[in-house]
């Protein structure tokens, strides 16, 4: 236990260099225009951006070179993720296609379909949306219903997704579908990539409760839907694996993801109040917490500690931030963060809306109650 | 930075472990020989705050707490025999005052190391029997807490909770209610979570405070305050829920929670509670 390691200087050099990369090539403010509108809206200036990083190997640093990398070591890769969450810059406006479609193909695809899907989604050539929850399947991710018949070298897809953010934008959606309805629930699931262009696919973008404007969530109708073999990602029915290895190293570091939310807060509501000093030490123990885990042999369910305690400690905190306001924390739309046109602009948004959308944390890639059970089974080994 | 304990530390975990586990029935006297001959009491931060979650695990009756981390801040070494140190400004609930051989003063003109029985220390009854705490009478005291204090008081207080959280698990998981063990119902399941959940923060955030000392960080005052405020916040969860699924059986004397109980919340009352160490925090 050090506060510092051997790989600091390493790490601080490379850091360096990506600073000096960022600096010479950050969109300016006018360039930035339009904004994007949903989180598969990738404006040109803004696949300007990611293809350059792309190309420099500053995408996803922990890729080798083809991928858009450099076989960056860990402790690079949240030194990567820290330097753009410092500046409150995104290196993607489609981050689920970055982080869970593309790295899900790169772990479990063939070569020819790392090549035909996922570079073009790094180099933000193509964007993708992730389909996996259904109307009647939400935390029982596996009792999905849609329907894939392989039928010679076509499936054939019919069902439903919803909540599948991003959709109406994306070319093309990572979808979880039904293949083998006779065996157990978790036995008889596979993946398919679906272009939105395919006949008899409809998507219906909603409203969330923010504003009945703001188009991310969709529902999307499958109907006879012909799917060629090839997209088979992943084995047959061997689709929960892919569900669950799907955010690959992103899971590693999504606690980042919520420090970071911590960190705006702590810069963007100073209070003399004592959840303040809550939110600091949140934001220390939660970096402690998740530089441990980066250590070897951690228990995968340890990540749950991670998300629950990230997330909700976001939640709690925002909170407080729209309680301290009283009446002030009414107004909306508001912006509440320094203007940030390279970030997502929820997250400069009204006190109530920062608060709002922080359930997204404690709501999607499994709920809270859901850690919590995996915690109390997987880490204190109570009985199911 | 490097969070993970190096192999020596995690070998002086297991050596902790296994002699904790073997004396826990020894004499006072003996424990306390015990760790001076394992030279536990000379630890350096990081290797002291893992003897002390060890201790504070098995509620240790020894004065090791005090006088690794009261005196030896204050007098800049250990004391010969047992030790405490007085440094909150008015020398009430010092830490072990009624049994030290040598207690340390914080003084407007430095610190001053006295004969315990110099000062006449008063014991006071507690709500924890097995606890010392002694109230000193001596001019001119000034109040600077060490951050090493802190650091121990909080550690051996997550000591506490995570043994309150494994005799929890214990119970729900052989207690049966409804023709099944209680700790397969959710809301047993959730509240065991949560307590995890806040010893991994509080303990997290109480090595920092360690390591900080350990390397003379800058940070190491608000650290200090950090984990004594989580430690605080951690025991008041474990506490509460701890207790409550235990049902009626946490309610005797005849179980042991009820040591671990008073302890972890002795933890929190000592050197300022967790909502004095976040408005700390806050200046
Ligand atoms: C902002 C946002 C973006 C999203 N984006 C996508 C996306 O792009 N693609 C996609 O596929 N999905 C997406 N989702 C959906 C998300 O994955 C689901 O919302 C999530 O899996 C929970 O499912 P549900 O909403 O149906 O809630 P439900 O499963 O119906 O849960 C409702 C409540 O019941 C509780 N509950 C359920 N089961 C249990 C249990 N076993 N024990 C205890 N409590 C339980 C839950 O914790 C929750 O509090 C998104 C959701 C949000 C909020």
């Amino acid at each position: 236990m050090r506060l510092t390691s051997e790989s600091d200087a390493e790490v601080e050099e490379f850091r360096a260099e990506f600073s000096a990369f960022i600096d010479a090539n950050v969109p300016g403010a006018a360039e930035a225009v339009p904004a994007s509108q949903s989180t598969a809206d990738v404006p040109p200036w803004a696949a300007d951006w990611q293809r350059k990083l792309f190309d420099a190997g500053w995408l996803l640093p922990g890729n080798p070179p083809e991928f858009g990398g450099r076989n960056a070591t860990l402790p690079q890769q949240l030194a990567h993720l820290e330097e753009l969450s410092r500046r409150r810059i995104n290196h993607s406006f489609n981050p689920q296609g970055l982080g869970i479609i593309a790295a899900s193909i790169l772990t479990f695809g063939t070569e020819e379909q790392k090549h035909r899907w996922a570079v073009p989604i790094l180099r933000a050539e193509m964007t993708a949306a992730l389909g996996m929850s259904e109307p009647e399947a939400g935390s029982d991710l596996a009792s999905l219903r849609t329907r894939a018949v392989l039928d010679g070298e076509h499936f054939t897809v019919n069902g439903q997704k919803v909540w599948t953010s991003g959709a109406h934008d994306a070319d093309v959606l990572l979808t979880f579908v039904r293949t083998d309805p006779d065996a157990p629930k978790h036995k008889g699931i596979s993946v398919l990539l679906i272009p939105t262009d395919t006949e008899g696919v409809v998507r219906k973008p909603f409203g969330c409760l923010t504003d009945p404007d703001d188009l991310d969530f969709n529902e999307v109708f499958f109907t006879d839907v012909k799917v060629p073999r090839e997209n088979l990602v992943g084995p047959l029915n061997g689709g929960w694996g892919v569900a669950h290895g799907s955010l690959g190293h992103e899971r590693t570091l999504l606690w980042l993801h919520y420090a970071e939310r911590l960190e705006d807060l702590i810069q963007d509501a100073p209070c003399a109040e004592e959840w303040y000093a809550t939110l600091q030490m949140d934001f220390q123990a939660l970096k402690l917490l998740g530089y441990r885990q980066l250590g070897e042999d951690r228990n995968e369910a340890e990540l749950s500690v991670l998300k629950l305690f990230g997330s909700e400690a976001v939640r709690s905190a925002a909170l407080c931030a729209l309680e301290a306001r009283g009446a002030d924390g009414l107004v909306h739309p508001e912006l509440t963060g320094p203007l940030n046109h390279m970030g997502m602009p929820s997250f400069t948004a009204s006190w109530f809306e920062r608060y709002a959308r922080s359930f997204g944390g404690t709501i999607a890639g499994g709920t809270s109650e859901i850690q919590r059970n995996i915690i109390a089974e997987r880490i204190l080994g109570l009985p199911r | 930075m490097e969070f993970e304990f190096d192999e020596d530390q995690q070998l002086l975990q297991r050596l902790v472990r296994e002699t904790v586990t073997k004396s826990r029935s020894l004499p006072e006297d003996q424990l306390w020989n015990t760790y001076q001959e394992l030279g536990w009491l000379e630890a350096p931060p990081v290797e002291l705050a893992i003897v002390l979650e060890e201790l504070g695990y098995v509620a240790d009756p020894t004065p090791f707490l005090a006088s690794s981390t009261w005196f030896a801040p204050l007098a800049g070494r250990l004391p010969r025999g047992s030790g405490t140190g007085v440094f909150d400004g008015a020398g009430r609930f010092v830490l072990d005052a009624d049994r030290a051989d040598e207690i340390a003063l914080l003084t407007g003109d430095g610190v001053v190391v006295v004969d315990g029985a110099d000062l006449d220390p008063q014991r006071v009854d507690i709500f924890d029997a097995t606890l010392h705490v002694a109230h000193v009478q001596a001019p001119d005291l000034v109040r600077d807490v060490p951050d090493l204090a802190l650091m121990g008081l909080a550690i051996t207080t997550v000591g506490s909770c995570r043994r309150i959280l494994d005799l929890v698990v214990g119970h729900v998981r052989q207690r049966v209610q409804f023709g099944r063990p209680i700790g397969s119902f959710q809301a047993v399941k959730h509240k065991a979570a949560d307590m995890y959940v806040a010893i991994e923060r509080a303990r997290a955030l109480a090595y920092f405070s360690a390591l900080t000392i350990a390397e003379d960080d800058p940070r190491r005052t608000r650290a200090a305050s950090m984990a004594k405020a989580a430690a605080g916040e951690c025991q008041r969860l474990c506490f509460q829920d701890g207790y409550q699924l235990f049902g009626a059986m946490g309610y005797t004397w005849e179980n042991e929670l009820q040591i671990h109980l008073k302890r972890a919340k002795a933890g929190d009352l000592l050197l300022g509670t967790a909502a004095e160490h976040r408005k700390a925090l806050l200046r």
